[in-house]
C-alpha cells in the first residue's frame, strides 16, 4: 500500500480546516448556480431534485442490496400529493412536502412488507408491480388525479412566500434553493444513518444476509425500515419535482422508465456513496441534453447507452467510487480512537 | 358462453407469446444469474429486420428466420463482449449493462427505420374472415397460428434441454460452473450458446406479437411484453423452463379474464391485477411455482 502524501487526523485542525474548505466550495457552486440564466437554473434545479430522488433508492438499492425498479411510484406518489394538495385543496407548497413524505413512507414500509419472505430478483418483481401499477391507477382515479389527461398546478400558486422578498417571476430560483437545502438536509441524514448502527445493520444485510441474521440483525425490520425510508426521500424529491415542473400526467415521468433514469443514475455516480447519487443526476441531466446537442433524437439514446456500458467497464465504482479511490492515494483521514480524543481533553 | 371462450382464446395467445419471451429469460438466468432486461429490446430490433426484409420484398416465414439469425448472434456476441468480461464482479454490473443495452437497442432501432409504427405481416392468414368457430366463438387462424409456433418451440428446447449432448452441457453449466468446467464442459462457449438461443426465441416471440398487437409495430411494442414475461418468468420461477410457460400462460389468461369479468378493475388495471396476484401467490413460494430454493453455504 502506498503511503498517502498527507494524513490528518481526524478532528484535528487540520481536518476542521479542510472541511470548511469544503463548505465554502459548496457554498460558492451553489451561488454560482442560482446565478446563471433561468434556463441553466431550471436544469440544476432538476439535478437537485434528481439527487434527491437518487439518494433515496441508494438507501435500499446502493447500502441495503434491495433492487427496486418501482421508485417511479414513490416519485409519482410524492409529486401527486404536491399537486393535488395544491390544486384542489388550496394547500400552501411547502406544506404539501411533509405529507408527501410521509405517504411515501407508509407505501415504502408496505412495499417493504413482502421482503419478510421474498428476496433478490423476486423481490425486484414486487416493486416492479407497484411501478407498473402507478400510472394506471392515476389513470383509473380520475376525479382526483385529472386522469390521463394530467393536472396542471397554475403558476400562481407556485409564488415564492413573500419573506423571501422574491417576484412571482423569480420563482424558479426559489425552487432551486428549496431543492438545494433538501438536498442538504437528505445527505446529512443519510451520512449519518449509514455511520449509524443501523446502517451497519443494512450494509450487513446487503453483504451477507444469513450472516447478518445470525449476528442479531433483525432482517425484517431493516428492510421494511430501509424501503419505508427510501421510498419517503424519493417521494420528497416527486414533490419538488411537481413544482418544478408544473404539470402532472400519469405517462410523463413516473412510468418504470423513470425508475431505469434513476438506478441508471445510481450506478452511474456510484452506488453506496454518499455523493453518487449527486454526481448520476448530473449525468442523467445533463449526458441526454449534450449528447441531443451533438445528435439528434435517437443517437442520443445510442450514445447514452453507450456511455452506461463504458462506465460499468471502465469505472464500476461509479464516478464517486473512482474519486474517492483517487482522493485517498492523496489524503487519508486517520480516525482517532475515543481513548485519544480522551486524553486531549484532558 | 362463447365470449368466454373469446376471453380464453384470447388470453391464451398472448400468454403464449408471454411464455416464450419468459423462456428466454429463464434460458439466460440459468447461465449467467440475471435477468436480460434487454432482451425484449434485441427482440425488437430483429422484428424491425423481419419487417425491413418483407417491405424489401421477402416472404414474411424467410424474415422470421432471418431475425432468428440475427438475434442469435446478437445475443452471443453481446455474451462474449459485454457480459463475460464483468460477470464474475457482480450481479448488478450485468444489470447496467443489461440497461445500456435496452436505451441503446430501443434507440439503434428508431435511428434506422425512424419511430412511426411498422405494419408487420402475419405468419399466418390474417384476414376478417379466416377463422373456425369453436363452440360459437371465433378462434382466429393467426392465433391458432401462434399457439403452433409456440408449442414447436417449446418442444424444441425440451428436446435440446433433455435430449442432446449441448442441453446436458447447458445443464451442466447451469448447475455447478465449476464442476462443469472440470468435467470437460466449455463452459464458455456453453453460455454463448444459450444467449444466442435467447436471442433466437426472443426474436420470435417479437415476430409472433407485433402483427397482433393494437399498436403494430412501434418502438414501445416490446417493453410491456418484457415486464409481463419478466413477471411470468418470476412466477414460475426464474430456473424452470417449465415455471416461465405456466407462468406466461397463468398471465395472459389472468389480463384477459380480469379485463372481461371484474368490473371494477375493467380495462384500466389488467396489468396491475394481474402482478398483485402474483405477488400474493409469491408470499406463499417465494421462489416461484417451480423455482428450486436457494442454498447457501456459510
Amino acid at each position: 500500500m502506498n503511503s498517502p502524501r498527507l494524513a490528518v487526523a481526524q478532528g484535528s485542525a487540520r481536518h476542521r480546516a479542510l472541511q470548511l474548505g469544503g463548505l465554502a466550495l459548496v457554498a460558492l457552486v451553489l451561488l454560482w448556480g442560482a446565478a446563471q440564466e433561468p434556463f441553466r437554473v431550471g436544469q440544476l434545479t432538476s439535478v437537485l431534485i434528481f439527487a434527491i430522488a437518487i439518494s433515496g433508492l441508494n438507501l435500499a438499492t446502493g447500502y441495503t442490496g434491495l433492487l427496486s425498479i418501482g421508485h417511479s411510484a414513490f416519485f409519482g406518489l410524492g409529486a401527486y400529493t404536491t399537486g393535488v394538495l395544491v390544486v384542489t385543496y388550496d394547500v400552501e407548497p411547502m406544506l404539501t412536502l411533509p405529507v408527501a413524505t410521509v405517504l411515501c413512507f407508509v407505501l415504502g414500509f408496505l412495499v417493504g412488507l413482502p421482503a419478510l419472505r421474498i428476496r433478490g430478483l423476486y423481490l425486484a418483481l414486487v416493486t416492479l408491480a407497484v411501478g407498473v401499477a402507478f400510472p394506471e391507477l392515476v389513470r383509473r382515479f380520475t376525479d382526483l388525479t385529472g386522469g390521463a389527461a394530467g393536472m396542471v398546478i397554475r403558476s400562481k400558486q407556485l409564488a415564492p412566500p413573500e419573506w423571501t422578498g422574491l417576484s412571482l417571476g423569480q420563482r424558479g430560483v426559489w425552487l432551486y434553493w428549496v431543492s438545494a437545502v433538501t438536498l442538504i438536509a437528505v445527505l446529512l441524514l443519510v451520512r449519518n444513518l449509514t455511520r449509524s448502527r443501523t446502517g451497519m445493520a443494512m450494509i450487513a444485510t446487503r453483504d451477507n444476509e444469513a450472516a447478518a441474521a445470525s449476528s442479531g440483525v433483525h432482517i425484517a425490520s431493516v428492510k421494511t425500515i430501509v424501503f419505508g425510508l427510501s421510498g419517503a426521500i424519493t417521494g420528497l424529491a416527486g414533490g419538488l419535482f411537481a413544482m418544478y415542473v408544473g404539470a402532472l400526467s400519469p405517462d410523463g415521468s413516473f412510468t418504470l422508465l423513470k425508475s431505469i433514469e434513476l438506478i441508471t443514475g445510481l450506478f452511474v455516480g456510484g452506488a453506496a456513496t454518499l455523493y453518487g447519487p449527486v454526481a448520476g443526476a448530473l449525468a442523467v441531466v445533463f449526458i441526454p441534453y449534450y449528447s441531443s446537442d451533438l445528435a439528434s433524437g435517437h443517437l442520443s439514446g445510442i450514445i447514452f447507452g453507450a456511455v452506461l456500458i463504458l462506465i460499468v467497464f471502465l469505472m464500476p465504482e461509479g464516478v464517486v467510487g473512482v474519486l474517492n479511490r483517487v482522493m485517498r492515494r492523496f489524503v487519508r483521514v486517520t480516525p482517532t480512537s475515543p481513548a485519544q480524543k480522551k486524553r486531549k481533553t484532558r | 358462453m362463447d365470449i368466454f371462450l373469446e376471453r380464453l382464446f384470447d388470453g391464451v395467445t398472448n400468454g403464449a407469446v408471454y411464455a416464450i419471451m419468459a423462456m428466454a429469460l429463464v434460458v439466460v438466468f440459468r447461465g449467467t444469474g440475471t435477468i436480460n432486461f434487454a432482451q425484449g429490446e434485441m427482440a425488437l430490433f430483429t422484428t424491425y429486420v423481419a419487417w425491413w426484409l418483407t417491405v424489401q420484398g421477402q416472404p414474411v416465414w424467410i424474415a422470421a428466420l432471418v431475425a432468428a439469425a440475427v438475434g442469435f448472434v446478437l445475443g452471443a456476441v453481446t455474451e462474449r463482449t459485454l457480459i463475460r468480461p464483468i460477470r464474475k464482479r457482480n450481479d448488478m454490473a450485468s444489470l447496467i449493462v443489461a440497461l445500456g443495452l435496452f436505451t441503446g437497442f430501443n434507440a439503434l432501432a428508431g435511428l434506422i427505420w425512424n419511430s412511426e409504427s411498422k405494419n408487420m405481416p402475419s405468419l399466418f392468414p390474417a384476414g376478417q374472415d379466416d377463422f373456425t368457430t369453436v363452440g360459437g366463438a371465433r378462434l382466429y387462424f393467426d392465433a391458432l397460428g401462434v399457439w403452433l409456433v409456440v408449442i414447436v418451440l417449446i418442444g424444441a428446447v425440451f428436446f435440446l434441454f433433455n435430449r442432446t449432448r449441448l442441453g446436458l452441457n447447458m445443464r451442466a453449466v447451469a448447475d455447478n460452473p465449476e464442476s462443469a468446467a472440470l468435467a470437460g464442459v466449455p463452459t464458455g462457449r456453453i453460455l454463448m450458446l444459450g444467449w444466442g438461443l435467447a436471442g433466437i426465441i426472443g426474436s420470435f416471440a417479437g415476430v409472433l406479437i407485433a402483427p397482433l398487437s393494437a399498436h403494430q409495430l412501434g418502438l414501445t411494442t416490446m417493453f410491456p411484453i418484457l415486464i409481463y414475461a419478466s413477471a411470468a418468468a418470476l412466477f414460475g420461477g426464474l430456473d424452470s423452463p417449465v415455471g416461465a410457460v405456466v407462468g406466461g400462460l397463468a398471465i395472459g389468461l389472468l389480463e384477459a379474464m380480469i379485463t372481461g369479468y371484474v368490473g371494477f378493475v375493467g380495462g384500466t388495471l389488467p396489468q396491475t391485477a394481474a402482478l398483485v396476484i402474483i405477488v400474493f401467490i409469491l408470499l406463499f413460494k417465494p421462489t416461484g411455482l417451480f423455482g428450486t430454493r436457494q442454498m447457501e453455504r456459510l
